[in-house]
């Protein structure tokens, strides 16, 4: 390329929108900018891309992978991040730490209750604050909804990855039935805006109480009755099963957290390793399974949501009287300081690191997203394997593109 | 509450010494790490061990985090084998790298600080040796503030597109100036001064992408027009 | 003129659609009786009948080709609804049940949608190749329907090599798959136009082994032996002659209409849509009709090598007899001895009949307007003159009971074809050509031999397999 590289605008009218897989060139208009990308973007022979488009069906949320194949098998993979990129960060610095909560909603959009905590917990660990025992309690049967109805949206996309088109509904009754009852508790179906710097917004109501009441009866149901349809079916499993192994090394040196770091035999949970909230009060196990492919994962994610099952029914019966909301000025200057906070959320290690100059303003609020690193990963159990499997290792490892674009 | 800290102005500074005093009833961190640490590393950090609540912070200069970080991945009393975060901060005088790490051994997490990279050529060592899940974390750490990790094998942008020519997360990052130093400005230009019908412009349809930030929005003769690349223009 | 319009704006809708049939009726009518009287009609009349007699066989060839073609289509559409009612139910949810009665007429307007979209060929691409992609897949499907017999008599044409023919033009769709895949100017319809050619091929072999046990039983490739050969009860039928053939006839069968679990061909989460990727409007409705005609062709395929075709489960003439009536029945009435009130019942029995039945029913409901007892007057006497024609069809006309045996397997396969996609994952390329080539074809091998042997054995012992 001689002179400027000329990256075309997408309102430049000399482009023809022609096809999703033509439109933008797999490979860079310009020179490689890196070691890593020259080697990528060189073609042995018989090599070619393939772009994963950023609209495609399967990908979890607008990523655009470029796979390097040779007929049909992947040879390398780069996926390139970018198009869910709002500047979160930036704008939590604008705003203050009470906006910060609904500005990181829409990061794991699925769960949100796990990505509003983050302001929030970081606020109330430089305000040093004690939040009501009924607040945490609370808190705690929020996220543990939110886990089981993330779980049950995760294992429909794996089947509905692989092909299955049933799973995925069954998957959302359950879902449906969780995310009503939040919307009882909560007045919002997906981007809750419900935990608040000092407790939760808003008691427990009748409604939610009846309806959670009524689910716990016959809670899991429908997952088991989708995992029956999938756990011993000779073509699922022949297509999980050995795929994408990650190994305990490996997980530790890319550092993914969560059910893919359990899955490889390592017993790491924040709600155990670094216990927050009441979960020190709370019994339940961490389970983990040592094989580390795709098959294992989904079954992780199965046990996953038993655990949580006992942890809501624990909450119940434990949960004590008291306010939900801790008494906090209107304006709410935090004291300068540093902090750093980590909980466990469907996806693993949710991390927040929250820097304060003492006004109301978070001075930098960075966020941390444990599916940042696990995409990361996809990138190294892809190659060697075929494109059908691209889709079933990211499904089987569940990045949501909403926390890694920020 | 202003337009956010600028740089230059007299903030606070943001170093370990200025946390506010640890009242008795937050959780006990971990005295014995804080010993370790001190032993071990006195002479590596720019200043003593700190904590508060449940982490731990140590402060080091590029020069000795290389060195600082193996040994506490490798050895055998500290084992901080999982690399939680790796973030950059500017504090609006100088640029950092925070770690946050976590060890079976400790029930604290450790936050390493790695202070003092000049604004101007902010260069530190990578830790995708030790960890090759801190590619990703550091290509976004250049992304958003310029920082250079030698030793990284794929450090370019990971977010904003590739001709994008400032980093958003410093603290001098001012919208939309900054953005419109790349190719893509001009284009669509987000700050148009709104023309209301007495004022007797009417925006026209733009024919043409243009190099000004009026340009196509404008009628031949009018102030804001004369591009050249507007070959055609058209009447509303 | 503007005194005939006047009066013709103050027509009601039912006047405007009433007033010019009848005005066609008169002068039907009138051409009719002086042709009649002066000659002219019955000279035309047998002068047509005598070229149709010298060419009865091209006739009957154009007849059925057409009503294969036609046929077709609500065929697909018929599937297609299906397939969205039965996987709507295991998916605990509801499919369409707003158009028309319980949805039925969903995929009517699905195909009208279809045929409504832009049609466009992207840059690049390979025209010709492009446009005849999908008529090569569509007529490669609809072909192979011209040897099924569907009932006794009623077959498009009588081949000897009736099996072969089928199979050898059945495997001319994936050569429109690669057209369709190469063509498109895309890597994507590339990927999914080879994954095509690799399954496709790969399934040919035991689709077609498979059935070599049969072929070796009944001695013949001709479809209509076959079919007479599973005469009798349920018991005669090849599925139990030959289990394990049926078993690999059916997977491959399945791998044949790229349905579930061996969809790979457009594998909508990975490939976006595979070979069709680049197309749209007509172009794309075409292939998709060309998958749901190939499932109805597959499984009236399996329903005739396997399942008997046209043969009843067991013999309903015992039954017939005990309620009274005794086959054949024969009604003594011929038609043609009506002679030119023959054309006068045929055109205006109908529409005295419409026209009573519209009186009757307008008078009984009277918040109904005319166009409304109108529609429903003749909704009414198609059920009647149906009903009537099945009824003395299915005592006099035997292929009528043999249709209605023949669509029955059929769908019932069919619908296993639709259970099957609601319920399981699919397969990878890989996995898919090694069952083929390592399971499917040494399985079909091994029946070979065994049905052979088992020939030879039982012809010593002096019965027949």
């Amino acid at each position: 390329m001689t002179g400027e590289p000329r990256v075309r605008s997408l309102d430049d009218p000399s482009i023809m929108v022609d096809s999703p897989a033509t439109i933008i060139d797999a490979v860079p208009p310009y020179p490689p900018r890196t070691e890593r990308e020259a080697e990528f973007y060189s073609l042995k022979d018989g090599e070619m891309f393939v772009n994963l488009g950023p609209q495609h069906p399967s990908t979890h949320g607008v990523l655009r992978v470029v796979i390097k194949i040779d007929g049909e098998q992947v040879v390398d993979l780069d996926p390139v991040l970018g198009y869910l990129h709002r500047g979160v960060e930036k704008i939590c610095e604008n705003g203050d730490w009470h906006h910060a909560i609904s500005n990181c909603d829409p990061l794991e959009y699925i769960a949100s209750m796990f990505s509003e905590a983050m302001p929030v917990l970081v606020a109330e660990k430089l305000l040093d604050l004690e939040v009501p025992r009924r607040a945490d309690y609370i808190r705690v049967l929020a996220w543990e909804l939110n886990r089981i109805s993330s779980h049950a949206l995760f294992i429909g996309w794996l089947a509905l990855d692989l092909g299955g088109i049933t799973p995925i509904l069954y998957g959302f009754i359950e879902r449906d039935e969780i995310v009503e009852m939040l919307a009882a508790l909560t007045g919002q179906k997906l981007l809750f805006n419900y935990l608040r710097i000092g407790g939760v917004n808003g008691d427990l109501n009748h409604e939610f109480l009846s309806r959670l009441g009524d689910w716990m009866s016959r809670a899991g149901k429908r997952i088991e009755e989708s995992s029956k349809l999938m756990n011993e079916n000779e073509i699922f499993v022949g297509r999980t099963r050995g795929l994408g192994v990650l190994t305990r090394e490996a997980a530790l040196r890319t550092c993914v957290t969560g059910p893919p770091l359990r899955a490889t035999g390592i017993p790491y949970d924040v709600r155990r390793a670094h216990p927050y909230s009441v979960y020190p009060e709370l019994e339940f196990d961490i389970p983990t399974r040592t094989e580390g492919d795709s098959y294992a994962r989904y079954l992780l994610h199965l046990d996953e949501i038993r655990e949580s099952i006992r942890i809501i029914d624990q909450v119940l019966h434990q949960m004590p009287d008291g306010p939900v909301m801790a008494k906090l000025p209107r304006l709410l200057r935090v004291p300068p300081g540093r902090a750093w906070v980590a909980f466990e959320s469907p996806r693993g290690q949710y991390g927040a690191y929250g820097i304060s100059d003492g006004s109301d303003q978070p001075f930098r609020f960075r966020i941390h997203d444990p599916s940042y690193f696990t995409l990361q990963a996809v990138g190294q159990l892809v190659p060697g394997h075929l494109v059908a499997d691209t889709m079933a290792i990211m499904a089987s490892l569940d990045p949501i593109m909403g926390g890694i674009d920020k | 509450m202003g337009s956010g800290p600028t740089v230059g102005s007299d903030r606070p500074s943001l170093l370990a010494s200025d946390a506010s005093p640890v009242p008795e009833r937050i959780p006990v961190t971990d005295i014995a790490l804080q010993r370790r640490l001190t032993e071990r590393f006195s002479t590596q950090l720019l200043t003593a061990v700190s904590a508060r609540h449940d982490t731990t912070e140590i402060i080091v200069g590029p020069g000795e985090l290389v060195s600082v970080m193996s040994a506490l991945h490798d050895d055998a009393e500290f084992r901080f084998e999982l690399l939680a975060d790796l973030a950059g901060v500017d504090t609006g005088v100088v640029l950092q790298v925070v770690y946050h790490l976590w060890s079976p051994l400790s029930p604290d997490w450790l936050r390493v600080i790695c202070d003092g990279l000049p604004r101007d050529d902010p260069r530190l060592p990578s830790v995708t040796f030790l960890w090759n899940g801190a590619e990703w974390a550091e290509r976004e750490a250049y992304d958003m503030f310029g920082l250079i990790f030698e030793g990284n094998r794929d450090l370019r942008r990971i977010y904003m597109p590739p001709d994008y020519q400032s980093f958003p997360l410093r603290k001098d990052f001012l919208m939309p100036d900054d953005a419109s130093r790349s190719p893509g400005q001009g284009v669509r230009p987000i700050e148009v001064a709104f023309q209301t019908a007495e004022s007797g412009r009417v925006p026209l349809m733009r024919v043409s992408p243009g190099t000004g930030s009026l340009a196509g929005w404008t009628r031949p003769g009018e102030v804001g027009a004369g591009d050249p690349d507007s070959g055609g223009q058209v009447g509303p | 003129m503007s005194v005939v319009s006047r009066p013709w704006s103050r027509l009601s809708l039912a006047g405007k659609i009433i007033l010019p049939l009848i005005a066609v009726f008169v002068a039907l009518n009138l051409v009719i009786v002086l042709g009649w009287v002066s000659g002219i009609l019955p000279w035309l009349v047998q002068a047509i009948l005598d070229a149709l007699g010298d060419n009865v066989g091209i006739l009957r060839f154009l007849i059925a080709a057409t009503i294969i073609l036609v046929i077709t289509v609500p065929v697909a559409f018929m599937n297609i609804f299906f397939e969205m009612k039965l996987i709507a139910f295991v998916n605990l949810r509801v499919g369409p049940n707003r158009i028309g009665p319980w949805g039925t007429l969903a995929s009517v307007v699905h195909g009208l949608k279809v045929l409504a979209k832009e049609d466009f060929t992207p840059t690049g691409a390979d025209v010709p190749a492009f446009t005849l992609a999908p008529a090569v897949v569509y007529l490669a499907a609809v072909m192979t329907l011209l040897v099924v017999p569907f009932a006794p008599g009623l077959y498009g044409y009588d081949m000897d090599i009736g099996l072969l023919y089928f199979f050898a033009v059945g495997g001319v769709g994936v050569v429109g798959l690669m057209m369709a895949g190469w063509s498109s100017y895309n890597k994507y319809s590339l990927l999914g136009g080879l994954r095509a050619a690799a399954s496709l091929i790969s399934y040919e072999l035991p689709l077609i082994l498979s059935v070599m046990g049969i072929v070796m039983i009944t001695g013949t490739l001709n479809l209509n032996q076959i079919v007479t050969a599973q005469e009798g009860s349920f018991l005669d039928w090849f599925l139990f002659r030959q289990p394990l053939g049926a078993l690999i006839f059916f997977i491959a069968a399945t791998a044949e209409a790229s349905r579930t679990p061996f969809d790979l061909t457009e594998a909508d989460s990975e490939i976006v849509a595979g070979f069709a990727t680049e197309y749209s409007g007509m172009r794309f409705g075409f292939f998709f009709f060309a998958e749901y005609v190939n499932m109805f062709i597959l499984s009236a395929m399996t329903a005739v090598l396997f399942l008997g075709g046209w043969n009843a489960p067991f013999d309903i003439d015992p039954l017939l007899s005990a309620v009274g009536i005794t086959t054949p029945v024969s009604v003594a009435f011929d038609p043609a001895s009506l002679g030119v009130g023959l054309l006068w019942l045929v055109l205006l029995a109908p529409a005295l009949i419409i026209g009573l039945l519209t009186a009757v029913i307008w008078m009984l409901k009277s918040s109904w307007s005319i166009v409304v007892s109108l529609v429903v007057a003749f909704l009414l006497f198609n059920v009647i003159v149906v009903g009537a024609l099945v009824t003395f069809a299915a005592i006099d006309l035997e292929w009528v009971i043999g249709l209605f045996w023949f669509i029955g397997k059929t769908v019932a396969l069919i619908l296993f074809f639709v259970l099957m996609r609601a319920t399981l994952p699919r397969v990878r390329i890989d996995q898919l050509m090694g069952f083929a080539w390592k399971w499917l074809v040494p399985a079909a091998l091994l029946n070979i031999f065994v049905t052979a042997g088992a020939i030879v054995i039982l012809d010593q012992m002096g019965k027949t397999l």
